[in-house]
């Protein structure tokens, strides 16, 4: 067998875990255990590890779902660097013996893997794009459900328009950018003779907090199954040499930022969409007040880091800026309160807010998908609504103080976040 | 040991003679750019069900294009570069090099297109623009790209086709700067971690490279010399565009020398197999719904929504 096997990258900055890493793991685990029954064979889930002093990490991607580790741990491999990366990766993934090494089971033919994974994220999305690149084989990005399965393909270039069986096809299926539609990508040989080619690996990148990590099934059993050697779970070396050349991609400094808009932090968030079209500007300003009174933060849903108003610099700097987005493709918070604005709730939204206690929605569109998610819907426009919410939280005299659009915002928002924590059980029914 | 010698990057470039300004005083710059429908309210048309409707929806030069554009024209200003800006997409991305040219003041435009280019996935995109860059007719030295396309946004096309040039690969880059004689570039990079935090990261390589410009990229133009040819090169880029057609160049299939089965459909691992709308998940909470008629109801909410914001319950 020429292609076996499913490999992850291990992402990590340094030593620390990337969460993303122990999702994929967990799935590729899933898969090839379903793999493995259908089709009676013994393919491994095979993490690669790339960094410096990161044999610690090697048992973790063990216990995570690997069936076996490939550990280059190199001084000069302490960061990702995507050119010298990519070698160390595809080196390690069509080096036979090693593999052998790694997963007795490997066959003397083996020349690439059958699948491989990588986390959407800055390490991954890049890496995974050279790598594929270098190994000559499709790749799909952004990716939230994957099924493998045989299936016939009538199509005019890949099999020159006459149906034909494609077996063990990894399904990679991905949200597209408007969060309502499922785009289902496969990675397929040419079979037809004009162009005939062998596409290997089916690859993709996967968005993170989408997978479940093993353990989270309740699911132990793997916990203490570290083997070296015989049988069990291994981990297996491999010493990369470099060239001066490979070296010449230095990373001469590296400092860990804050995020500037802290939306994590937060334990009330203020987040718009959309619905803010009819008066871009004033809306904005107006929801800028509204966040203030409540001491929150103000997010938006993805089309809006777009920019697609055209509103004064200031809130385009200020607010329409990916550090915002909440979602799939942004952050995903869990905030006391979530008040979304004009947003209509697409799937790629909804992951990254449905965990918040409370969510409160204003939606003048009576079948929003937001309202499934909503403790409280209040079908309006946004222009009609949020006068009299200002209004009537502002006539209470105990307004919170200062949240994103007013000055020293953070420091509010400080004494706010010794509530955090506290008030982690949904009481749904004060709603 | 093993020695990492069986990648094919360093021996799968071969670029065609002859070349001009071999002498390494002149930065020769590429700017890869896409045209990409227009998201903003007014021109974008979405059907009912929330999906972008294509037919309605107009095309225009896409906005991470348009960030490397800036980044073209930031080599234009302070490092005197010969810039060109070439794309691969239908005779209409024409317009889209036409804005490019607005922004960077380009000396050339280079539009790869050819019917058996369509439908191309990001392996055979990167080929035929591989294929471009290397026949520009300079040694090219610095390559920029966009983050990622707003409808694609798959970000796979700026580092694919720097592995296919042996190019080195520095992706969301927010500041670079050129040392021309050493032909070294420094760029700062933003580096996401989903879960830990964020990095800004300091990276040196030598030239040849690719970029690929972070959304948050910023050209800042610090001296006043600078400045005064950004509004030279402004101006120039205005009379430019009114003529651009003169710097236009299309080049199909046959003329980039392309192997027709590395490019378009047949180039391309992967196929979109079907298209469905994502099922709409269960709904997780019972909404009560408030009419925005309820002057008394709105103001119950805002006190609701007070006494959460302020931790009470």
């Amino acid at each position: 067998m020429r292609y076996q096997h499913m490999f992850v990258l291990f992402e990590h900055d340094d030593g620390n875990a990337l969460n993303v890493s122990y999702e994929m793991l967990g799935e590729a685990r899933r898969l090839m255990d379903g793999f493995n029954s259908r089709y009676s064979l013994d393919e491994k889930v095979i993490a690669i590890l790339l960094g410096s002093g990161v044999r610690d990490l090697a048992y973790k991607a063990i216990d995570a779902g690997a069936d076996a580790v490939v550990l280059a741990d190199h001084e000069e491999l302490r960061y990702p660097r995507v050119n010298l990366y990519t070698k160390v990766i595809c080196s390690i993934v069509r080096d036979r013996m090693l593999i052998k090494q790694a997963a007795p089971s490997t066959s003397d033919e083996y020349v690439k893997p059958r699948y491989m994974l990588f986390g959407a994220d800055s390490i991954g999305r890049h890496i995974s794009s050279t790598v594929l690149a270098e190994l000559e084989s499709g790749l799909a990005s952004d990716v939230n459900k994957l099924v493998i399965d045989d299936v016939t393909i009538t199509h005019q270039y890949k099999t020159n328009g006459k149906p034909e069986l494609y077996r063990q096809i990894l399904f990679m299926y991905r949200p597209d950018f408007s969060g309502f539609l499922w785009t289902q990508i496969l990675c397929l040989d040419n079979k037809n003779p004009a162009i005939a080619r062998e596409y290997s690996p089916q690859a993709c990148s996967v968005i993170p907090g989408v997978f479940k990590p093993l353990h989270h099934d309740g699911d132990s059993s793997r916990v203490g199954e570290r083997r070296e050697d015989g049988e069990g779970a291994r981990i297996v070396e491999y010493r990369p040499e470099f060239s001066s050349d490979d070296l010449r991609y230095r990373i001469v400094k590296r400092e860990i930022v804050r995020d500037e808009v802290g939306l994590e932090d937060s334990s009330v968030i203020v987040a718009f969409g959309r619905g803010i079209k009819d008066d871009p500007e004033g809306n904005i300003r107006m929801i800028e007040e509204f966040a203030r009174l409540l001491n929150a933060k103000i997010a938006i849903s993805l089309p809006l880091s777009k920019q697609p108003f055209s509103v004064s610099s200031e809130l385009k700097d200020r607010y329409l800026i990916p550090a915002r987005v909440v979602g799939s493709s942004g952050k995903r918070v869990t905030p006391r309160l979530y008040i979304a604005i004009g947003i209509s709730g697409a799937m790629q939204h909804i992951v990254g807010m449905k965990e918040s206690d409370t969510v409160i929605a204003i939606n003048p569109d009576p079948d929003a998908p937001i309202k499934d998610e909503s403790d409280v819907f209040i079908q309006g426009r946004l222009e009609e609504v949020l006068p009299i919410l200002i209004e009537s939280i502002k006539g209470s005299g105990k307004d919170v103080g200062d949240g994103d659009g007013g000055a020293g915002a953070d420091a509010g928002a400080r004494v706010l976040e010794m509530e955090k924590g506290k008030v982690k059980d949904r009481d749904r029914a004060r709603v | 040991m093993h020695v990492i010698d069986n990648c094919k990057q360093r021996l799968k470039v071969s670029v065609p003679a002859p070349l001009i300004d071999m002498n390494g005083d002149t930065l020769n710059v590429a700017v890869m750019v896409k045209l990409e429908p227009d998201l903003s309210e007014g021109n974008v048309s979405y059907n009912p069900d929330g999906t972008l409707n294509r037919s309605q929806t107009k095309n225009i030069l896409g906005p991470h294009s348009a960030i490397a554009c800036r980044a073209g024209m930031y080599a234009k200003v302070c490092y005197d570069a010969w810039v060109a800006v070439c794309s691969m997409g239908p005779p209409t991305a024409e317009i889209a090099l036409r804005d490019a040219m607005g922004i960077c003041c380009a000396d050339e435009l280079h539009l790869y297109s050819d019917r058996i280019f369509a439908g191309a996935d990001t392996l055979a995109t990167a080929e035929t623009i591989k294929h471009g860059i290397m026949r520009m007719g300079r040694r090219i030295d610095l390559v920029f790209s966009g983050h990622r396309a707003v409808d694609g946004e798959t970000g796979q096309t700026g580092p694919q086709t720097a592995w296919k040039l042996g190019f080195n690969f520095i992706g969301n880059v927010v500041d670079y700067s050129v040392d021309v004689s050493r032909r070294m570039v420094r760029a700062r990079r933003r580096v996401d971690l989903p879960g830990l935090y964020t990095v800004l990261e300091d990276v040196e390589c030598p030239l040849p490279a690719l970029i690929a410009l972070d959304p948050g990229y910023r050209d800042n133009y610090r001296r006043v010399s600078e400045r005064l040819m950004y509004a030279r090169l402004e101006k120039e880029a205005r009379r430019r565009v009114a003529d651009y057609k003169n710097h236009l160049k299309v080049w199909s299939a046959k003329d980039l020398g392309v192997d027709l089965r590395y490019v378009g459909l047949a180039g391309s691992p992967t196929i979109v197999y079907k298209v469905e709308k994502i099922p709409k998940a269960k709904a997780s909470r019972r909404a009560r719904v408030v009419g925005s008629s309820s002057v008394e109801e709105l103001r119950e909410v805002g006190n609701l929504i007070l006494n959460i914001a302020l931790g009470e319950k």
